[in-house]
């Protein structure tokens, strides 16, 4: 009988998706807008998308392989690094992006109103096409070991969008959740930045997972960054540590903190608006 | 299908006053240790005082409308707006409505300042909820509307304020959402913009149905647009009802217009041991102000007071003409008299096409020897002056005075 109703509190499981979509062409100009806005005033412009993970790349293959002579299962380390850098910074970018939602958008979100969620979802959108060109870069570089290694993709390829949709999730759903715990602290975010540079080293970016202790493995393999880096380490070099439980553990775990980070901020996005 | 829009039950908001929450968790966790050791909740930084922004507002609006929202700064009019534009919850009750609404609470919100005026009408259609086609269709329309056509490809931070406003309201106005909301955004625009707007408003109501909600400090764009006016006074909804009466009613209560005030007991009347005043009055070509006044009548400010400063000094009577905004306008200052003691009737007259349409507030100030104040009389009186012609050529009358000045030419060729 009426189309919409204000109450004191919001619902606990109305997601507004048919509103988001209807909200598309907004998605789609904000992920523009920040792409655009990103390279204004840079020296070498989108170029950075590329220059920016290998040199990354090569920093970690002086540090970790040449200095610290970590195992790099037998892959080049160039060619081991690339992959799991990529899909990191494609991870963090995505939580940078979605945990930023209130604090970079106070004023406009007190102005005007718009279903929020196209502010992180429109950032996840920005970083997912930074990573695809960078993944073209990766294909491209291995394309040219290929002359000199004996290397061959395997058909666990296909499982190379589950890892892809398994680090946006994961970021997307905590992102959510922190979005709205540091709209009310701000200090968080601080704290929050330092434990996500640790957290980088809790996740086979910088070394392959077969070194890990068998005690610790279960504890190691439930974050679900692991099995998204191995499964494509998996179908690009054949690393031995892959296996299908802990991809399926962790698509099922990322879809409850999903869940989980829809309902916190569904439930407080306007809430919050009176403590920012 | 019902003909009622907007339904608003019993809706409050209830603030906190001073230090708003601690923001940081330290602050957070310091507090609740606090708490926790003295066991009680005693230490409160907030000192939990509540304000309430609104309290029991109930209206419904009606499919078509034109509604009204009126009331001093601070009565709630932005918060009921942000309540009902979704921005903020409310504390108790419920909003209940029917189709799409679009509000406009601030000029130019969602502009980015580094984009065009071509790329900002896309990125705010789409924030307002239109699709790229909806805005595509419309792109002529809103520029033509707009009249800075000159300046689309010009990123808007190069724009003057004027412009913004212009750019805002034009693509608010052809989002033809079912409810639009209007805050005072229409006030900063110059008197041709605004004449614009409040025209268009009254065309898309008419024509096209559209309900349309919107606050104004302007009595009479209030009374010439809407159906019925909202009127909040300290959260409270006093008035609800058919424009003229609600207006009228707005007018006895806040004493929007003061045009005459009399005191007949001496020893209670405003003043003090040297001055108290007995009668303050404004007048329209002589004769008691009934309501606005033309620009082309002349005003006369008359007043009369008790002098019981024992005839020892010089008097002299200092008029200031102070616009709604609290920007003064003009000050006059009388000759100086050496007064006896008893009643003294004094008349300044302010010449006709002299102050601009607005509202005006009068300060009278007593001056002794032309230095020393004896007494002030701030906001003795009040009025509103408007023009009943049609703006000359130029279309505007954005300064304050615009007095009937002697020209003289000459030519040479």
């Amino acid at each position: 009988m009426w189309d919409w109703e204000v109450k004191t509190k919001q619902p606990w499981f109305r997601f507004g998706i048919r509103e988001l979509f209807h909200y598309k062409d907004l998605i789609l100009r904000f992920s523009k807008r920040d792409l655009l806005a990103s390279y204004q005033q840079t020296l070498i412009g989108p170029l950075w998308v590329i220059v920016q993970p290998l040199l990354t790349t090569l920093t970690y293959v002086l540090i970790f392989s040449r200095v610290a002579r970590i195992s790099t299962d037998n892959v080049p380390p160039l060619l081991f690094y690339l992959p799991g850098v990529i899909l990191w910074n494609y991870f963090s970018e995505c939580l940078n992006g979605t945990m930023g939602t209130f604090q970079y958008n106070t004023h406009i979100f007190s102005k005007v109103f718009f279903p929020r969620l196209t502010v992180p979802v429109s950032q996840v959108l920005t970083s997912s096409f930074r990573m695809m060109i960078q993944l073209l870069v990766f294909v491209a570089i291995y394309g040219i070991y290929m002359l000199n290694y004996d290397l061959g993709v395997n058909r666990a390829v296909v499982l190379l969008p589950v890892s892809l949709l398994l680090c946006a999730g994961f970021a997307f759903g905590a992102g959510l959740i922190i979005s709205i715990a540091t709209a009310k602290y701000r200090d968080l975010d601080t704290v929050l930045q330092f434990v996500l540079r640790l957290f980088m080293f809790a996740a086979p970016v910088v070394y392959p997972s077969t070194i890990i202790p068998e005690e610790w493995k279960w504890l190691f393999w439930l974050n679900p960054l692991t099995p998204a880096i191995e499964t494509i380490r998996y179908a690009f070099f054949g690393s031995p540590a892959f296996s299908l439980l802990p991809l399926l553990v962790s698509v099922f775990s990322v879809g409850i903190l999903l869940v989980i980070g829809l309902v916190i901020f569904k439930r407080n996005e306007v809430r919050v608006m009176d403590t920012i | 299908m019902s003909d009622i829009l907007i339904q608003a039950e019993n809706i409050s908001k209830r603030y906190r006053l001073g230090v708003l929450n601690a923001n940081t968790l330290k602050e957070d966790l310091s507090l609740w240790w606090q708490r926790k050791r003295k066991k009680q909740a005693m230490v409160n930084v907030a000192g939990d005082s509540y304000f309430w922004a609104l309290k029991d507002i109930n209206f419904e609006i009606r499919r078509g409308d034109v509604v009204g929202l009126i009331g001093k700064n601070g009565a709630g009019k932005s918060t009921l707006l942000k309540i009902i534009s979704r921005i903020v919850l409310p504390t108790t009750g419920v909003v209940r409505g029917r189709g799409r609404i679009a509000s406009l609470l601030e000029v130019g919100t969602g502009f980015h300042p580094e984009l065009t005026g071509r790329e900002n009408i896309f990125l705010n259609g789409n924030i307002l909820g239109m699709k790229k086609k909806e805005i595509e269709s419309r792109f002529d329309e809103i520029v033509d509307f707009s009249g800075i056509e000159a300046f689309l490809d010009t990123p808007v931070k190069r724009y003057s304020s004027g412009m913004y406003v212009r750019l805002a309201f034009s693509i608010a106005i052809h989002l033809e959402p079912d409810i639009l909301v209007l805050d005072e955004v229409l006030s900063v625009g110059d008197f041709d913009f605004q004449q614009k707007c409040l025209a268009k408003i009254d065309e898309i109501s008419k024509k096209q149905g559209q309900t349309i909600l919107f606050v104004s400090h302007s009595m009479q764009s209030v009374k010439s647009l809407c159906d019925t006016v909202l009127y909040l006074e300290k959260g409270r909804l006093v008035a609800h009802g058919d424009a003229s009466s609600v207006v009228s009613k707005y007018l006895l209560r806040e004493n929007a217009y003061v045009s005459i005030q009399k005191f007949l007991d001496k020893s209670n009347a405003p003043g003090n041991g040297t001055i108290r005043i007995h009668e303050v009055e404004i007048r329209a070509n002589d004769q008691p102000v009934t309501g606005v006044i033309d620009t082309q009548t002349d005003i006369s400010v008359r007043f009369s007071f008790w002098n019981l400063s024992k005839g020892h000094s010089l008097l002299s009577v200092n008029i200031i003409v102070i616009n709604f905004l609290g920007e003064g306008i003009f000050s006059a200052t009388s000759e100086e008299v050496g007064f006896k003691d008893g009643l003294i009737h004094g008349i300044c007259r302010i010449p006709k096409h002299f102050l601009a349409d607005g509202s005006y507030v009068i300060n009278l100030v007593f001056f002794q020897d032309k230095q020393h104040i004896l007494f002030e009389f701030n906001q003795s009186l009040s009025f509103e002056v408007k023009s009943s012609a049609k703006p000359l050529n130029t279309g505007r009358w954005q300064a304050p005075v615009r007095p009937k000045l002697p020209f003289t030419f000459t030519q040479t060729t």
